[in-house]
């Protein structure tokens, strides 16, 4: 059995915690969160150690590994003390709020030896799972273009407090939510070598943009745009749509179905010249525990696994969530001259 | 309890297959009047039974039920609460207190009621957890008053994470509150179940309202298809099935004959937008379940 702690118990780190508390393979024993009404009830309802110093935590509960939940500005701290301590790490995403702290992170933990991991958790759905077997077998022959939207109704009307609406927090657009665009992009087509015309846009919130609009230029001559608004009332949720252009083909992707376009004989079996469409029905694979989405089970067990096993590399690591970090700040730069 | 509900999951643009289909539906139903309109039709085949979850647009056909008691007479409802999307930015915002305050706190005849016993300010009142539910259960079933409410259900992504916490608590006394002072029995929403059904028989509930997906190709049943069987073949509890046809994935004969051979489901909760589907999707379960 392994032993694991969390830290911070808000939204993510419920779910979180929801999913793995099950696991036939993880034993909480202990929950770190700066909320002493949390702690309390934690404490009396769950039976476990609760305490406001993850440090205390770390040192005091012999943990195996730990997940680290809490808003962004505090993550570079908080996993740099759990490989201090020798833990597996599993950080939300964004990872870092500067490259600087990412990349000594990714050092750190690449010499520890640990697993580590970011919550981009869109690379374990199911239908971009599949979007990137069909990259990697070249179904749509070479990208030109590719073209990324995500809309949410998060914000919907002027936020002036909480540490949604502060920057130096993590909050924004761009850190919050885009930030599961640019790692997709990365993960699927590639890191881009520069953004050009970005544009970071304020609609109801004072301190932070609510829009984010860049185009992603690649080596090759492949380029491709990323566009998130996250004040559209019209969704109910967040909403993830992606395009991508092939010399062969074309494919469109959100979280629950694709649709791929060949221009002449499909080059794999089972699809047909012209349109394809498969819904997430037909191929997703049952989880364990299901919360909110099978992604997230699937990345949580990944993780796990990842210790069970030893495995060292990783579908999503440290190194990963600094590559998005790095990206997300090209676009905080290219945004910044425009605007001067 | 009834055998066969009609679900709203249609009229609030969630499909669990395709967005395109979603959208299509949000559009569609942007307005009361045309989710009445189905409701009509369904109530005019037949359907006397339905399921709501607590939107907003739910508490406006509430209202149009009050004010025509001749019309829907024979009308049950199996309220699920509470719509959880409306919940979750605030929760990410503020934390799980936070949003528990701005919530209980939002609602002018909560605020009165917990004026008594706010005497050690909101710090003291929110630390009682089964306090917050029991006024959390209370504002959302304002909606509902005066009307032929069946069964409570506690929304899935709440009931999965609470299951996941494994706090016996929450499920007691979500049970004895809605028994006790609306006298109405409750029911779990659940993309787990057979790891909830076990939970809940370990709580005490006897003899538990479980609803959940059940389908042919196994789809939202986690961990697994042989689970569900097994779990509903041998413990003591009142299955439900949701998400018959898996989101449009099975054709409605292959869907209603594979659940209604689960000889042990008591309702079938189903989706349809027109009178066609709605009255061939009741002849099949009728004909299935003889």
């Amino acid at each position: 059995m392994l032993k694991g702690g969390i830290v911070g118990f808000g939204r993510m780190g419920l779910t979180h915690f929801s999913i793995l508390n099950n696991h036939p393979e993880v034993n909480f024993v202990a929950v770190c969160d700066a909320s002493n009404l949390m702690r309390k009830n934690i404490g009396k309802f769950m039976g476990l150690e609760t305490f406001d110093d993850y440090r205390t935590m770390f040192d005091d509960m012999g943990l195996d590994f730990v997940i680290v939940a809490t808003p962004t500005a505090t993550h570079a701290e908080t996993v740099a003390s759990a490989i201090d301590h020798g833990l597996h790490v599993f950080v939300e995403k964004p990872f870092a709020l500067n490259s600087d702290d990412g990349r000594r992170l990714v050092a750190a933990v690449e010499q520890a030896g640990l697993v580590n991991q970011v919550g981009y958790v869109i690379r374990f759905n199911d239908v971009f799972r599949e979007v990137k077997k069909l990259l990697a077998a070249d179904a749509i022959g070479e990208l030109y273009f590719f073209r990324m939207e995500m809309f949410a109704p998060t914000v919907l009307k002027e936020v002036k407090s909480g540490w949604r609406s502060k920057k130096a927090q993590g909050g924004g657009c761009l850190y919050d939510f885009a930030s599961h665009g640019v790692d997709l992009i990365n993960y699927i087509v590639g890191r881009p070598v520069a953004v050009a015309g970005s544009v970071l846009q304020n609609i109801y919130s004072v301190a932070v943009e609510d829009l984010v609009s860049t185009t992603m230029l690649y080596d090759d001559g492949l380029q491709g745009s990323l566009l998130v608004n996250w004040c559209d009332a019209s969704c109910r949720k967040p909403a993830y749509r992606m395009e991508l252009y092939g010399k062969q083909g074309k494919i469109i992707a959100d979280l629950h179905a694709y649709k791929v376009h060949f221009k002449g004989e499909p080059p794999l079996d089972g699809f047909e010249s012209g349109w394809n469409a498969r819904y997430i029905t037909e191929f997703v694979e049952p989880v364990r525990y299901y919360v909110r989405g099978f992604e997230f089970t699937r990345q949580l067990d990944y993780f796990i696994d990842g210790i069970l096993t030893d495995r060292r590399e990783s579908l999503c690591s440290f190194a990963d969530g600094l590559a998005a970090d790095e990206v997300i700040e090209k676009i905080t730069r290219d945004a910044a001259e425009r605007s001067c | 309890m009834d055998r066969i509900i009609l679900g709203d999951n249609q009229f609030f643009g969630i499909n669990h297959m395709s967005e395109d289909k979603a959208q299509a539906q949000a559009e569609r139903f942007r307005d009361v009047g045309a989710i009445l309109e189905v409701i009509d039709t369904a109530y005019d085949c037949g359907i006397r039974a339905f399921m709501f979850n607590t939107h907003d647009k739910v508490a406006q056909l509430c209202d149009h039920f009050r004010l025509h008691p001749e019309r829907y007479a024979d009308l049950r409802l199996y309220p699920s609460m509470p719509y959880a999307h409306k919940y979750a930015n605030v929760v990410a915002e503020k934390g799980i207190f936070g949003a528990l305050n701005e919530f209980v706190f939002a609602d002018a005849s909560v605020k009165q009621a917990v004026g008594t016993i706010l005497r050690g300010g909101k710090t003291v009142f929110t630390q009682n957890m089964m306090e917050v539910m029991r006024l959390l259960v209370d504002a959302e079933m304002k909606m509902f008053r005066g009307l032929n409410v069946k069964v409570v259900f506690l929304q899935n992504i709440v009931t999965d994470i609470l299951l996941g916490m494994r706090v016996k608590e929450c499920f007691v006394e979500f049970a004895a509150h809605l028994e006790k002072k609306y006298n109405v029995e409750v029911g779990f929403n659940t993309m787990n179940m057979p790891k909830l059904v076990d939970f809940l028989l370990d709580c005490g509930l006897e003899n538990p309202i479980v609803c959940s997906s059940i389908n042919k190709i196994g789809y939202l049943m986690s961990p697994d298809m042989e689970s569900y069987e097994e779990v509903m073949n041998t413990r003591s509890f009142r299955p439900m099935a949701m998400s018959i046809m898996a989101s449009g994935a099975v054709p409605p004969r292959e869907a209603i004959e594979y659940v209604a051979g689960q000889k042990n489901i008591r309702s079938i909760v189903f989706g349809a937008s027109s009178r066609k589907n709605i009255e061939e999707t009741k002849k099949i379960i009728e004909e299935a379940s003889c």
